[in-house]
């Protein structure tokens, strides 16, 4: 039997809006078709992981607070999540995870929280706490090869600029930035977003590309996964394009 | 300037009682402009002030606090319709003043929105506050809680008067401490009951010790984060409660507190909690005992709280869940009742349910018992089926009805037992359909 090994980072402070439940989802769509998932934790002060023996690390999305909270333990995770990703692991980075990989996040007071700097993008708070960007969002990636339509929920006041390749392009929503084209940042081996809902819940495609992903690297061949009866995630994201794309 | 202010209101409260209108906020608002956010100390209040606060439980507490005096022949006023902040506290003050705003009566009882004690209270002397719980609600997950405690925190620091809090929940019992110097901080307590458990059940907040970071360590959870917990470090968590609820047990259902045993009609734990709280209040103000009792073991809840419908002879519960920790609760009452049933879920994505139904995620659907049959509907049935699908529940038993009619009629399809769970904009639509339902097939309403 096939295994994949998650980081699931902060699982106890980053956990807004249903977070938690893309880890649920991954685990199922893995257990549908016999693949063991084994998931870890990592909070602040738990001993320092070897985050390279992780095919997937995952972080979700934080209150202001909390995120100001973990960003000075992150800084110490820095070398071991840089190498890892390096060497082939997974980023799947939800919201404050995405915001804290970047260069900073400056919040509302003007000061900025140091980010890990594994990518260029950088985050801005508005100065007002009222302007966010709130609402369901829908996107259009490429990232699996053939392009998906993929459903949300934003909820975020941090603007984030410079980002060279975005996830997707927002058909509907906000996005990086209040009303832009595009949302979150991708590679081959990370998906940085701001999607809650939780993103994986009517996403299918995106689970198994990463399941795919992680599978074919640790084998060293293309795997293809058996296809799921996925009849009510895609009637349910069906529901909200038909409601949100259409005029 | 202030009589002229007053005026104005009462001609407001006059104008829409001829319009036949309810005066719930709208007075308040109009004389809360006026007097540049300073309304509530327009009015003039001798006699002592209750409040009570918190995320779950505050309507119930206060209507059952209001009942004690009541009972005991006081004059008192309350705000029954939930018109729980400034603007609202300030149009039920508008109706019950004289000219010159003089509030005439032996006790006021308020249900006070959270974020507005401090305001109301610095401007009205509060005799006894009484906060029951901190959960985070799905509008205001992004750290808004703990700004909230924080507000409420400052005014307890110099706060004299009684404060009765939840001992179990650290997010409330932390308030304890804001002010060393008052001596009249009072904490309730329950103790197990046969569903708590040793390890968190469900997703919570306020695992850290709020004075020094630790991690607080717990003898046991009856639900979310509610439980026996304390501080390994600093021991916060180490007081002595001023009254417990013991010898709970909900088959019957029945508790005991203060030595004295209560029925109460609502079998939840989270009902003990309240109705403890309640009798923690009447214990400040030498309420006669029978006059608890009777307030206590009568006290229950419609409109969608706990409410039971005959769909023919197929007995079925209806109840509201607004974030995750009421449908935590309600899915441990479906849990704890023996035999199968079968559950409607109605989910709704409306502006005053929040848009985002993602808090769905938080709750754990892993403990389902004996559940043979699940039917969801509302405005977003899939999003909620999904969810159920992905705890484990096999989807061959799920069955998508968005229209409620649709979802009442396929779940009163098949005998036996039924609950049904539905979210804020759902839960009248939801009593309307199962009411259709009853008109056309039969069966009853409570
Ligand atoms: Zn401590």
């Amino acid at each position: 039997m096939s295994t994949i090994k998650i980081l699931h980072m902060y699982a106890d402070m980053l956990d807004l809006y249903g977070d938690s439940g893309n880890m649920e989802v991954f685990s199922y769509r893995c257990k549908m078709r016999g693949i063991e998932c084994i998931i870890d934790k990592y909070s602040i002060d738990s001993p320092m992981p070897d985050f390279s023996a992780y095919d997937l690390i995952y972080i979700g999305g934080g209150a202001d607070l909390e995120q100001q909270h973990i960003s000075a333990d992150l800084l110490k995770c820095k070398e071991g999540i840089a190498k890892a990703y390096k060497g082939g692991t997974f980023l799947f980075l939800i919201c404050g995870g995405y915001q804290l990989m970047g260069k900073y996040y400056r919040d509302a007071d003007g000061n900025d929280i140091p980010g890990l700097g594994l990518f260029d993008y950088y985050t801005v708070a508005p100065n007002s706490r009222r302007k966010r960007c709130i609402g369901n969002i829908v996107i259009k990636t490429d990232i699996t090869g053939t392009p998906v339509n993929v459903v949300g929920f934003e909820n975020h006041g941090g603007q984030t600029q410079g980002v060279k390749n975005p996830f997707g392009k927002v058909l509907y929503g906000n996005g990086n930035c209040s009303k832009s084209e595009n949302e979150g940042y991708c590679e081959k081996n990370v998906i940085a977003t701001y999607l809650h809902g939780p993103c994986l819940s009517k996403n299918p495609e995106i689970t198994d590309y990463m399941i795919e992903y992680c599978l074919s690297r640790s084998s060293g061949e293309k795997v293809t996964l058996t296809p799921l009866d996925d009849k009510l995630e895609k009637e349910c994201r069906t529901v909200m394009l038909q409601r949100l794309l259409k005029k | 300037m202030k009589r002229l202010q007053i005026l104005i209101g009462k001609i407001i409260v006059k104008m829409l009682h001829l319009m036949k209108r309810n005066a719930g906020n709208l007075p308040g608002i109009v004389l809360w402009h006026i007097s540049r956010h300073k309304a509530v100390s327009m009015f003039k209040v001798d006699c002592p002030i209750i409040a009570v606060t918190g995320t779950n439980g505050k309507t119930s507490v206060t209507n059952c606090i209001a009942q004690l005096f009541e009972r005991s022949g006081k004059k008192i006023i309350t705000n029954r319709e939930g018109n729980n902040l400034d603007t609202g506290i300030c149009s039920l003050l508008l109706r019950h003043c004289d000219m010159k705003g003089r509030v005439k009566a032996d006790y006021l009882i308020l249900e006070t929105d959270e974020s507005h004690v401090p305001v109301v209270y610095s401007q009205l002397k509060l005799e006894t506050l009484i906060v029951l719980d901190f959960f985070r609600d799905q509008l205001d997950r992004n750290g808004e809680m703990e700004t909230l405690i924080q507000k409420i925190n400052g005014f307890c620091k110099t706060f004299n008067g009684n404060l009765l809090l939840n001992g179990d929940d650290p997010n409330t019992a932390r308030l304890g401490r804001a002010n060393p110097d008052n001596k009249n901080v009072k904490y309730f307590h329950a103790e197990p009951y046969d569903f708590a458990t040793k390890t968190v059940f469900e997703a919570s907040e306020g695992r850290f010790c709020p004075f020094c970071g630790e991690t607080l360590e717990y003898d046991y959870y009856q639900y979310s984060h509610i439980g026996k917990f304390h501080c390994p470090k600093c021991g916060f968590g180490n007081y002595k409660p001023y009254i417990t609820a013991s010898d709970i047990d909900l088959d019957k259902p029945v508790f005991t507190a203060d030595g004295h045993t209560f029925s109460p009609k609502l079998n939840s734990i989270y009902n003990v909690y309240n109705m403890t709280a309640v009798a923690g209040a009447a214990k400040i103000y030498n309420i006669r005992q029978d006059i608890v009792d009777s307030v206590i073991s009568s006290y229950t809840v419609k409109n969608g709280r706990m409410e039971s419908f005959m769909l023919g002879d197929r007995k079925t519960t209806l109840n509201l869940a607004k974030n995750p920790v009421g449908a935590n609760m309600t899915l441990r009452v479906m849990n704890e009742m023996k035999g199968e049933k079968e559950l409607l879920f109605v989910l709704n994505d409306n502006v005053a349910d929040g848009l985002d139904v993602s808090w769905i995620w938080d709750i754990n659907f892993s403990i389902f018992e004996r559940v043979t049959r699940v039917v969801t509907s509302g405005t977003r049935a899939y999003d909620i089926a999904v969810r159920i699908k992905c705890s484990g529940y096999d989807q061959a038993n799920i069955v998508v009805r968005p229209d409620l009619d649709k979802a009442v009629d396929e779940l009163a399809k098949t005998p036996g037992r039924k609950f049904v769970i539905a979210n804020y904009t759902a839960v009248q639509p939801t009593r309307a359909a199962l009411k259709r339902y009853i008109s056309r097939n039969g069966g009853k309403t409570e």
